[in-house]
């Protein structure tokens, strides 16, 4: 998999993790899902991205921790 | 046919990198990185910390007029610890620093407070994840795997370096032993007893758990260590001979990393073991002239500056570390990340002149750790004659030479010369018998200041 094919599927990804979190009714589900959301904000950044400096901020969601 | 199918291994990986992508990046693209992050931080700073809109605002500055990384240089206030302090200790724990609501803090650390007063670190959870990232690069480059177990020999109170060297460890997946709550004896047996391959802890304590074994009767270079790595103070990367001693005792492969508590494990050792390399992924630093405050060239020393994007509820910009480093691009390991040669060479602060001479502390350290017969248990000691500041080295010798004062003399006036040849200025060595200097698990306090107050630094008094 070639680093753009990386980073379209981490976008994606993010997407569909950001789906759980604006969906969700679960404190627990929700912790998981904006743990994963910022793991995968992460990747972007360390492939080189030009992401925003902390996850949530790519989101209209509350902040995590 | 199993009746589960098979958990997956960690795979066998051949490279030498945690992250060849952006280790090896191009300095072009490191640097187009940087300016977006920096100017990404800038914006988040003003406009969430009371501390960062008020710094800006009295140098007339706005995070839309730094357009470049020389911008990042000329125009941004330099920061400081000692401007933390006093906010933090105005309004405690954190004055009026933070970017984020308290509620989002996930973790409180301290520095160890080796140059006085402890700093006080908040970090949300993602800081901890990029914090502890920074260590995976210098596990990974040494050559230590996610099938590998890590004993810590350290207390686990709220200093910072080790618990991200713990969230590093988590994060290659590997097994954790504490050492939490055992003296030393009780580190050798837990060694023993739970098999780990990496040791860490301070430099010196790695020696002093080696010293502490021997007395036992165990030979701990046969233990199942197979790698130390160590943070905290001046190792095995900035003191040849400490890494000598280090690999001698234990039968291992000694690493280092160049962290500051509040900024990241800011630089992991090269491979090479010459060096370490800046971090490119979680900071952007420079060298700045700490007379002049103008950037210096690639090659010459200066002090470092460092911007960080791993702590983003504490935000550190163009933060002075007091570090004098010599910063070069290109290493034969293949990494593109800023090489910091011989790591940290000496502090700002930790300077004194001494009959017209200025003595940095590690310049005296690095002469100390290569002269035979002279164990790695010594203390500066400075006191004022007159109008001078006086330095006077005590030291205790090696085991093997304590009992025979021709031989423990004869080494402290080789230590004396080799100080005068390299540093132009004569300090007193003295011996001390085997085991009398106080022995640290964290930062071994080397310099005992004991001049008074008005002669000492700001924050030491």
């Amino acid at each position: 998999m070639t680093r753009e094919e990386q980073i379209a599927a981490i976008r994606r990804a993010r997407a569909e993790v950001g789906r759980v979190i604006a969906g969700c009714a679960s404190p627990q589900i929700e912790t998981i899902a904006r743990s994963a959301d910022m793991e995968l904000h992460w990747a972007l950044w360390n492939l080189g991205e030009p992401v925003s400096l902390r996850a949530e901020m790519d989101e209209a969601a509350p902040q995590s921790r | 046919m199993p009746p589960y199918p098979r958990m997956p291994s960690p795979r066998p990986w051949s490279t030498s990198f945690w992250n060849e992508t952006t280790e090896t990046m191009p300095r072009a693209q490191l640097d187009r990185l940087h300016l977006a992050r920096v100017q990404a931080l800038l914006h988040f700073a003003y406009e969430s910390s009371a501390f960062y809109r008020r710094k800006f605002d009295a140098a007339g500055v706005r995070p839309d007029d730094v357009r470049s990384l020389d911008d990042l240089k000329t125009k941004v206030p330099i920061t400081d610890k000692s401007e933390f302090i006093g906010l933090q200790q105005g309004k405690p724990p954190y004055g009026d620093t933070l970017t984020l609501p308290m509620e989002l803090i996930a973790h409180h650390a301290e520095t160890s407070g080796t140059t006085g007063v402890p700093l006080s670190i908040p970090y949300s959870m993602a800081d901890t994840v990029r914090y502890g990232e920074s260590w995976c690069y210098g596990f990974w480059a040494l050559g230590i795997r996610p099938v590998d177990t890590f004993y810590f020999a350290f207390g686990w109170g709220n200093f910072a370096g080790f618990w991200s060297a713990y969230w590093g460890a988590r994060r290659m997946g590997c097994r954790v032993v504490s050492g939490g709550g055992l003296d030393t004896k009780g580190h050798v047996q837990a060694i023993l007893r739970t098999k780990p391959t990496v040791l860490i802890s301070t430099p010196t304590f790695a020696l002093r758990i080696a010293a502490v074994a021997n007395e036992m009767g165990v030979d701990i270079a046969q233990s199942s260590i197979k790698f130390t790595y160590h943070a905290g103070e001046p190792g095995p990367t900035a003191l040849p001979g400490m890494r000598e001693q280090i690999e001698r005792a234990w039968g291992a492969k000694a690493g280092e990393l160049l962290g500051i508590a509040e900024v990241d494990a800011m630089a992991p050792g090269c491979p090479i073991g010459d060096g370490v390399h800046v971090n490119e992924m979680n900071l952007h630093s420079w060298s700045m002239d700490p007379e002049t405050g103008k950037e210096v060239s690639p090659g010459v020393i200066g002090e470092n500056v460092v911007t960080g994007y791993a702590n983003t509820a504490q935000p550190l910009i163009n933060y002075r570390t007091h570090d004098l480093v010599r910063r070069v691009e290109g290493c034969a390991c293949g990494r593109s990340w800023a090489k910091l040669e011989g790591s940290v060479l000496g502090r700002t602060d930790f300077m004194v002149t001494v009959r017209g001479t200025n003595v940095y502390q590690s310049a005296v350290e690095n002469i100390l750790a290569e002269v035979p017969g002279i164990s790695m248990h010594y203390e500066l000691v400075l006191t004022r004659a007159g109008e001078n500041d006086v330095m006077t080295v005590r030291f205790e010798p090696e085991p093997s030479i304590g009992g025979d004062a021709q031989a423990v003399q004869k080494v402290a006036a080789e230590a004396g010369e080799r100080i005068h040849r390299a540093l132009h200025v004569r300090l007193e060595c003295v011996p001390v018998p085997c085991s009398t200097l106080p022995r640290y698990e964290l930062k071994t306090k080397r310099m005992i200041d004991q001049r008074p107050k008005e002669f000492r630094r700001a924050l030491d008094r």
